[in-house]
């Protein structure tokens, strides 16, 4: 895993995945890739990410056991989430914000650009 | 309603890729081989997306329609099934095959349906997964030979429990909010259990440590044994 800071994309779909990865690479911006929310908290255990872009319904347990699991580290609690789900409009940003995330992105509407200045704003 | 709420999100998933690579590839000129690589996504992607109108198309018919059974091969019908996913798992860098068998063994079924219920388990495992251990389709018979079960074997973590016993509890009769398996919403195996039931047959599953098989039973043609 890179050491330089880095996204973590956390998304079943390896195609949905690469494709943000490939709008981020494109612009300079580092990913890294977890298929499901147990192999993310492993990496973020690992070397904790800059920013994450979080799928909502995964393999296994969903993103929300991913947000609880950061909550419960003081280290992590304020890492910055941005959820990227075709279910957005079943999502309250109220709601989520107290699990740190900062941004729900549409994947049925939104543009590259709109990931790219999503994750501009929360990175350090 | 729900029905067509979990269909219209099972089609949104793909939907918004295809948008996605469909916008890469018109702002982006990026090199040959990628561009090559996005537009055959785009393309399997649709495939997969058709598959699943057509067979939605075909379950609101079930009803009308009297499905011809016949006795047919169900190694013959894995085989098929294997070699028509082979190119998505392929660009996925997974394996799909079919285990081969030593005695031959007649079904009583209708091919497309058939082929329509594992193509379904097959898109299923594909998602879920994980590995370098290939997706096995595989046919055999129980019952003493009185039934068949065609079933598609994956790899990949297991089904929590509490997941596993909704499931099956609802398995192929009504979609279901499935986190932990593919498609989420359960509408494949929805569409698989309507067809098998159109066919006298019917679907299950079964959890394995390392991953699950899914699986269709029909009844065994007698044709074999009385050669």
């Amino acid at each position: 895993m890179t050491k330089a800071p880095f996204v973590l994309i956390v998304e079943d779909d390896e195609w949905v995945a690469e494709q943000l990865a490939r709008t981020l690479n494109g612009v300079g911006i580092r990913t890294e890739h977890a298929p499901h929310a147990l192999a993310a908290i492993d990496m973020i255990d690992a070397l904790p990410p800059a920013a994450i872009v979080l799928d909502v319904l995964l393999a296994g347990p969903n993103a929300f056991t991913l947000l609880h699991e950061l909550k419960s580290h003081s280290d992590l609690a304020d890492l910055p989430v941005i959820l990227c789900t075709a279910s957005a409009d079943q999502l309250v940003q109220e709601d989520l914000s107290a699990y740190g995330v900062r941004q729900v992105l549409d994947k049925a509407t939104m543009m590259p650009d709109d990931l790219v200045v999503a994750v501009r704003k929360v990175l350090p | 309603m729900s029905f067509l709420v979990t269909a219209a999100h099972e089609l949104k998933a793909p939907l918004a890729l295809i948008r996605q690579l469909a916008l890469s590839l018109e702002t982006d000129l990026g090199a040959q081989g990628e561009r090559e690589r996005m537009l055959r996504q785009i393309v399997l992607v649709s495939e997969r997306s058709l598959r699943l109108t057509t067979d939605l198309s075909r379950t609101s018919r079930l009803d009308d329609s009297l499905f011809e059974l016949e006795p047919l091969n169900p190694q013959q019908i894995c085989e098929e099934v294997a070699h028509e996913l082979e190119p998505l798992y392929k660009a996925k860098g997974r394996e799909i095959r079919a285990s081969s068998r030593y005695r031959p063994i007649l079904a009583v079924a209708n091919r497309d349906l058939l082929r329509r219920i594992l193509l379904n388990f097959g898109d299923n495992a594909l998602h879920y997964a994980e590995g370098n251990t290939p997706v096995e389709l595989r046919a055999a018979t129980f019952e003493n030979g009185k039934k068949i079960r065609l079933g598609v074997r994956d790899y990949g973590p297991a089904v929590p429990v509490d997941v596993w016993k909704r499931l099956k509890t609802s398995l192929g009769t009504e979609t279901q909010v499935l986190h932990a398996r593919p498609q989420s919403s359960g509408l494949g195996l929805y569409v698989a259990g309507q067809f098998a039931g159109a066919m006298n047959g019917e679907i299950g599953a079964t959890r394995h440590r390392d991953g699950a098989t899914f699986y269709v039973d029909v009844m065994a043609s007698r044709q074999l044994s009385l050669l």
